[in-house]
């Protein structure tokens, strides 16, 4: 019966798997274009969305029929921007819209190029998120050093970048991993950002540090005042809200047009062409954005007692000082179209702590084999601790928060109690107490002995028994 | 065995087992009398719990009999004192809820099913019943009048002084803990008299029982070391007293030491010094009597002397050692605020906080005890008259009653036994005067004559011809008599009137009166506690300030951070420091302590004196004590030394989240410009507090109880403000100026 | 071999650079100078492309370091498009740029003082390492290079400029929970020997009770005086004991209670008719 239920369980699963998208939040992608007609230039990027199982509706922000939201229900998963030439995005497309859906987990990525100015509303949007764009919105990026030889050998406006690499050691290469040696991005005509202290916030492609913003109306001559440069400069942005919601600043729309894909760029100074990686990267941004990459999932939480005839019960409510505790979380990670072993990278660790107010353990939790499935898509990690010795509301506490990857914040409360009376060792037990029991024996036989005395003596003198006659 | 009527009711009052009947009929009728006068609350509202702690006694007597003894006795309590929750089991008085535990399951094998509450509700006018008998036993052993007990149980019945922490509903420690009081007492004057150890060992087993149902405990401890100080500084020194003192002493102290709370206590802190050292004292007696029977006396004084001397000197050397070295705790603050009535205001503000730590103001006691304490002071006089061991302990109870009583407004509740007994002693010694006076016979007259020789034959001439005026007279009998009988009819009117109008208010239902005279019930905190009941999860966190802990805990069956067991001023003096600080400070100790929900009391719109606002000076200070740099007093008071909650309020009154979340949104009610706060009468400005780290969750029909929800971080890892403003429509201001400071740099 | 493979690149730039458009960006004239504003004073040192300064200049938090220097495209004063000083922090690689301000006829000035720098360039502990960028559109190759490092030298008097560091998600280091110390017993030997101390006493006891005279010789008077209640008071106090050492040993206080009444109940029965004949005893003067 039980099998035969996870069968059909299963069958429904790869149902659903084969008829919805692959990302795991939905497939209703919305397009927002100028003119329906710009997305022929767009016709490899769109068609890999939709290879990848999306449904694309194409809107244009002056459609009275656009909403993102119908009843309170969002009416999409997925929001991609292409550069429009309106100033605003109309009604519809609010900041204040905007912060709502992502808000209800929906993702966002948004293109800008040079010389289209950034709608108002997508400006205001990104101030919230603290990313900044230069004020006059339609600068541009150049780099005198690193820039396509073949197409921009005067202007130096199409940079020429390697495939980005981890910002930090201890995050996975989300999105250069796997690139050849030779492999280069071109980012034509593009405009970079400056990112604030925000932790929420994390460059996925920065500028080389020769490059620079210019505003090519204000500062053609020369360069007085500069916005942003060298890495500072964020070519490329990734912001994951509290909730997981995504959303993805890509400075050169052109970097996702059908004919930056396969080009053959050349560096400058370079003599030799290379075939760029766009068409790559394209595709793991927005796998990336639309979450059909860096997504975890927690399977199941457990903890016990891990003491010799202690209850083996599962997640119990209530725990005592000093027990020792066994606590396992399994996790998958879900790559581009199944779920499958999450590994923790090489210098991270998944940490557990026990807190109450503050916590008073933090530990890493190293994998266990035990609880890793068969189907080889559930990772279990586990650490096991004594509880301290404080009484009180604790909590065990995942909060394994990092760029690109879902967040995971998971909380089990319990309470740890007292030691009951009867649960302290026994006096016998505790050497210390030997000359005290042995005094209430003492007692107790001099009582005895006492009583018989008192009721069962002879006297032995007169005067003795006289003295006692008047007591 | 005549059947006419008259002659048997004349015969009635005769003999000494009709007597006993009687006496019995009266005891019971008084027992019912003192029980029915409790029940007002229960007629005019209904069986409800009232007030605060009544509410933590009943959800650990729920606890009890759900879960048993034992499991009641390790009770781990994680739904208060979030997060650090509280070991109740050890840090109660068990006393009152195994009593009810125990007639509740009595009950039940009697197969009488009644809901516990009930036996809750009613176990106070129950105990007061036996409070009445306790007395009459009491007084019993005071004066060889049978009337003055059966007064004294009267008096004890209906004395509002008792009833105040009495009425059906009042279920708190003191409930049971003042027939214990008494009977104690009334042990105790039983085995000092005969010098039993069966009556001492009586005592300290009712002792025992006092120390598992209140900390008042620490009265009987003190008073009967007292009393037999006394007794030895008159010279009455006894073998009596040293029987009935020693068996107390020594079971009782092992029986206290029984109840964890208690523990180590007995042996530890100063309060229980003085009956251990009198226990010494008495051991020393006991050994220098011995002594002088087998010494010349000569020698014995010398003896005595230095013996005397030398003891003292080492015992008080060894207790100032022990108490600097830590064994013995020193005096405690709340035994500190008994001497010196300031003491608390300045360091413990937490135990001045309660309303019932405050001084007694003289009107109270007249309030409270209305013609006993003028009778009271007669019947201690008449106990000095004839001044036997027993009486010494009236005087000395009296003394030390009245001073406590003048110092805290809750133990008046000490006072009104021996007030009662004393009373009753005055009334009954009056009305035997007159009442039993008969005319001497002149046989009479003439052996005192002879006796005095002095008086000549005038006045046995006067006392034999009828008088007119004077003791032995109808007319001035009569006079006195039903003077007394207006005294003590008055009295009951009194003592009903205060009962009604005083004392039985539950005080979580309010009533007030409709201008057609209607009663208008307002019941605010249960609309409030059942909406928490029933929209906000099992364990969402509640923050209000310690006085509702309790009520929430009971009523709403939700977590909250403090309560009235105010066991730990720092977890306290957090939520004052949240409470009077701004939203950028409370917020992440909101944060911290996982709060869901805010709970203020307000009480502008109805004119309730009891709300937050009024108790937030406290908060303050509370957490000054603590937060000395962070919060201060000084800052809510305008440079006129004013606390004002109008436009002229401090800054730190405005931006206090106490003061927002009273005030929010409270003028749309009004009229522009006219939001007025009824309490303070005092016009509030005409643009209303904004809060953006908590959403108002709900407001109570009176708008006595608000509370609000604290909102989680922004989504967009914003802070609240501009989220909030952002939310308003406003956009954040750009950093468009040219002139702008250093470069930030990002670094990741 | 790794040192010819790194410098190689570089070389082929060069010679690249060179042979490709034989235009390349530098400068000349180049001069730093730090201006003292309360003594007035000013150091001032010559700066050249080919090799950036040997020691480090220091900056002072009212000083300001000036920099002067002419661009040349190939040798002939020329503005170029970008012109940077770029500050960098060793540590983190942090870099802040200061755009010169060109002339047409590529003199290009810039003035660095302490509130100009970001705070983390500021808090640095190491001296920053100063470079130029001078590059424009078109083929002229751009020129990068390190000039001089410039230790930043903060007021004694005035706090340090303090610099927190912004919080990013990662692992954080580890807690243990320290425990508080176990109770301590002492050494079992003395335990025991108090214990043998304390229990030596008892046999004191009946000792000094037999040497002044105590003995059991009423028991058969006793026993035949009042058989029953005597056998069954002292077996009820006995009993009571025994009470006690089942409540220590196993039993709970519902157990208990009712037990305890029972025996108190026959110990006060029993006690009554006992001590009644004690008492006869003793008013017979045999006690």
């Amino acid at each position: 019966m039980r099998s035969l239920l996870s069968l059909f369980s299963l069958l429904a699963f790869l149902f659903a798997a084969a008829v919805s998208a692959l990302s795991t939040s939905g497939n209703r992608l919305l397009v927002i274009l100028d003119d329906v007609a710009e997305k022929e230039s767009y016709s490899k990027f769109l068609g890999d969305l939709e290879s990848r199982g999306f449904q694309l509706s194409f809107e244009s922000p002056k459609s009275e029929s656009l909403a993102l939201f119908h009843l309170g229900e969002r009416r999409y998963d997925h929001v991609v921007f292409f550069p429009t030439k309106t100033k605003g995005l109309g009604p519809n497309l609010t900041p204040n819209i905007l912060v709502d859906f992502m808000n209800a987990n929906g993702n966002v990525l948004v293109t800008l190029t040079s010389g289209t100015a950034a709608p108002n509303s997508l400006v205001s949007l990104l101030t919230e998120l603290e990313i900044q764009l230069p004020a006059d919105r339609t600068n541009l990026v150049v780099d005198h050093f690193h820039y396509d030889a073949a197409s921009a050998a005067d202007t130096h406006d199409v940079l020429l970048l390697p495939p980005p690499t981890s910002v930090r050691p201890d995050i996975k290469n989300y999105f250069g991993a796997g690139a050849g040696k030779d492999d280069v991005l071109a980012f034509p005509r593009g405009v970079g950002a400056a990112l604030g202290a925000s932790e929420l916030l994390t460059p996925i492609l920065r500028a080389p540090r020769t490059a620079y913003s210019y505003n090519p109306k204000e500062q053609a001559e020369v360069v007085d005042d500069v916005f942003a440069a060298g890495e500072q400069l964020s070519l490329v942005s990734a912001f994951q809200a509290r909730n997981s919601a995504r959303l993805t600043l890509v400075g050169a729309a052109e970097m996702l047009q059908d004919k930056w894909f396969d080009v053959e760029v050349t560096k400058a100074g370079a003599n030799k062409a290379a075939k760029t990686f766009n068409r790559e990267f394209a595709k793991r941004v927005s796998g990336w954005t639309f979450n059909e990459i860096g997504v975890l999932r927690v399977n199941w939480i457990e903890h016990h007692l891990n003491e010799a005839g202690g209850n083996n019960e599962s997640n119990p409510t209530i725990y005592r000082i000093k027990n020792d505790v066994k606590y396992t979380i399994s996790l998958s990670e879900y790559v581009w179209t199944t779920w499958s072993l999450f590994t923790v990278p090489a210098n991270d660790a998944l940490q557990l702590e026990f807190s109450m107010l503050s916590p008073f353990h933090r530990l890493a939790l190293t994998p266990s084999a035990a609880y890793t499935s068969a189907g080889e898509s559930e990772s279990g990690y586990s650490a096991t601790f004594k509880l301290p010795d404080q009484h009180g509301i604790f909590n065990f506490k995942i909060n394994y928060k990092r760029p690109f990857v879902s967040n995971v914040e998971e909380k089990n409360t319990v309470s740890v109690r007292h030691m009951a009376h009867d649960e302290w060792p026994r006096s016998f037990v505790i050497s210390g107490a030997w000359p005290w029991i042995t005094g209430v024996g003492v007692t107790v036989a001099g009582w005895l002995g006492f009583c018989a005395l008192w009721m069962y003596s002879a006297p032995v003198g007169g005067k003795r028994a006289g003295s006692k006659k008047t007591q | 065995m005549s059947a006419d009527p008259l002659q048997v009711l004349a015969s009635a009052g005769k003999g000494e087992s009709t007597r006993g009947l009687l006496r019995v009929i009266i005891l019971l009728l008084i027992a019912a009398a003192a029980i029915a006068s409790r029940l007002f609350s229960v007629i005019r509202f209904e069986s409800i719990i009232h007030e605060f702690d009544p509410w933590f006694n009943f959800r650990a007597t729920k606890y009890l009999v759900a879960n048993g003894f034992y499991n009641f006795w390790d009770w781990f309590d994680d739904r208060t004192w979030h997060p650090l929750g509280r070991v109740t089991g050890g840090t109660l008085y068990p006393g009152l809820m195994v009593t009810s535990g125990i007639i509740y399951h009595a009950l039940r094998a009697l197969t009488i099913p009644v809901d516990i509450r009930n036996i809750c509700v009613l176990l106070a006018p129950a105990c007061s019943g036996l409070t009445a008998v306790a007395t009459y036993l009491l007084t019993n052993e005071m004066t060889p009048s049978p009337s003055a007990g059966l007064l004294a149980a009267l008096f004890m019945g209906i004395a509002p002084g008792y009833i105040s922490r009495s009425v059906a509903g009042s279920y708190d420690n003191e409930a049971i803990a003042i027939f214990l009081l008494v009977f104690t007492f009334y042990l105790w004057i039983k085995a000092l008299k005969q010098g039993s150890m069966l009556w001492g060992a009586l005592c300290a087993l009712f002792y025992g029982y006092m120390v598992a149902s209140w900390g008042g405990y620490a009265f009987i401890t003190c008073l009967l070391p007292l009393h037999a100080f006394v007794l030895i500084c008159m010279g009455r020194y006894s073998t009596r007293l040293y029987v009935s003192y020693t068996t107390w002493y020594a079971l009782g102290t092992l029986a206290s030491m029984q109840i964890p709370f208690v523990g180590f206590l007995p042996v530890k802190t100063s309060e229980h010094m003085p009956a251990l050292g009198i226990f010494g004292f008495l051991q020393l007696l006991a050994f220098l009597d011995y002594v002088r029977a087998a010494m010349p006396s000569r020698q014995f004084q010398t003896f005595l002397w230095m013996f005397a001397g030398g003891t003292f000197g080492l015992s008080l050397l060894g207790l100032v050692l022990a108490t600097s070295a830590g064994v013995i705790a020193p005096w405690g603050g709340r035994f500190y605020s008994l001497w010196d009535t300031s003491y608390a205001k300045i360091h413990i503000p937490i135990i001045a906080s309660v309303s019932e730590h405050q001084p007694t103001a003289w009107p109270a006691f007249f309030f409270d005890l209305n013609m006993l304490i003028w009778l009271f002071p007669v019947g201690v006089y008449l106990c000095f008259q004839e001044l036997a061991d027993e009486h010494v302990f009236i005087v000395v109870y009296a003394v030390f009653g009245s001073y406590f009583a003048g110092v805290m407004v809750r133990l008046m509740l000490t006072l009104t036994p021996v007030v009662c007994v004393a009373a009753a002693i005055a009334v009954s010694t009056l009305l035997d005067t007159y009442l039993r006076a008969k005319l001497p016979k002149p046989e009479e007259i003439q052996a005192a004559e002879a006796s005095e020789g002095k008086k000549g034959a005038k006045s046995g001439l006067k006392s034999t011809s009828k008088p007119v005026v004077g003791v032995y007279a109808i007319w001035g009998k009569s006079m006195m008599v039903s003077a007394l009988a207006v005294y003590l009819l008055i009295f009951v009117l009194h003592c009903t009137w205060v009962t009604s109008n005083a004392y039985s208010s539950p005080s979580v239902v309010l009533a007030s009166r409709l201008p057609d005279g209607s009663q208008h019930i307002i019941d605010d905190y249960r609309e409030a506690y059942q909406w928490l009941r029933q929209n906000t999860r099992e364990d969402a966190k509640i923050m209000s300030w310690w006085d509702y802990g309790y009520q929430i805990g009971g009523m709403a069956d939700r977590p909250t951070l403090v309560d009235n067991n105010t066991w730990n001023n720092t977890h306290i003096a957090t939520v004052g420091k949240a409470m009077s600080s701004s939203e950028e400070v409370s917020y992440p100790i909101m944060r911290q302590h996982e709060v869901d929900y805010v709970l203020v009391v307000f009480g502008g719109l109805l004119g309730y004196s009891g709300d937050d606002i009024n108790k937030f000076l406290w908060m303050v200070r509370i957490a000054e004590g603590i937060w000395p740099e962070e919060i201060s007093e000084r800052s809510f008071f305008t440079p006129r030394g004013e606390y004002r909650v109008d436009g002229e309020a401090t800054e730190a009154m405005k931006n206090s989240l106490m003061y927002k979340m009273s005030y929010y949104n409270y003028n749309n009610l009004f009229p522009p410009g006219k939001a007025m706060d009824r309490m303070r009468n005092s016009l509030l400005p005409e643009v209303g507090p904004t809060l953006s780290t908590l959403d108002e969750a709900f407001t109570s029909e009176n708008w006595i109880i608000r509370i609000y929800k604290v909102k989680d971080l922004d989504n967009l890892g914003r802070d609240h403000t501009s989220a909030a403003a952002f939310d308003r429509g406003h956009k954040k201001a750009k950093k468009a100026s040219k002139k702008r400071g250093p470069r930030r740099l990002r670094v990741d | 071999m790794r040192f010819t493979q790194s410098i190689a690149p570089v070389l082929l730039l060069l010679t690249a650079g060179v042979a490709q458009a034989a235009s390349a960006w530098g400068f000349d004239d180049g001069s730093l100078a730090v201006v003292a504003k309360k003594s007035g004073g000013t150091s001032k040192e010559k700066l050249s492309q080919k090799a950036p300064l040997s020691k480090p200049v220091s900056l002072g938090s009212t000083d300001t370091l000036k920099l002067l220097l002419t661009a040349k495209d190939n040798g002939k004063g020329k503005r170029p498009h970008q012109a940077f000083l770029v500050l960098q922090e060793p540590e983190s690689g942090l870099e802040a740029p200061f755009p010169l301000t060109v002339k047409e006829s590529g003199k290009a000035a810039v003035q660095i003082s302490h509130k100009d720098l970001p705070v983390q360039l500021l808090a640095a502990t190491k001296p920053l390492k100063a470079s130029v960028v001078l590059a424009s559109f078109g083929s002229a190759q751009g020129l990068n290079t390190p000039v001089f490092e410039v230790k930043i030298e903060t007021d004694a008097n005035a706090p340090p400029p303090t610099y927190e560091k912004p919080l990013r998600y990662g692992k954080q280091p580890e807690i243990h929970h320290t425990f508080g110390a176990d109770p301590k017993s002492p050494p079992k030997v003395i335990s025991l020997f108090f214990a043998l101390a304390v229990a030596a006493t008892l046999p004191a006891l009946f000792i000094s009770w037999v040497s002044l005279g105590g003995n059991l010789n009423h028991l058969s008077k006793a026993i035949g005086a009042a058989p029953l209640s005597h056998a069954t008071f002292f077996g009820s106090i006995m009993a009571m004991e025994f009470v006690f050492f089942m409540y220590y040993t196993s039993w709970n206080l519902f157990q208990v209670l009712p037990v305890m009444g029972a025996v108190a109940a026959i110990t006060v029965f029993s006690g009554t008719k006992a001590l009644g004949e004690v008492q006869s005893r003793r008013l017979a003067g045999e006690r």
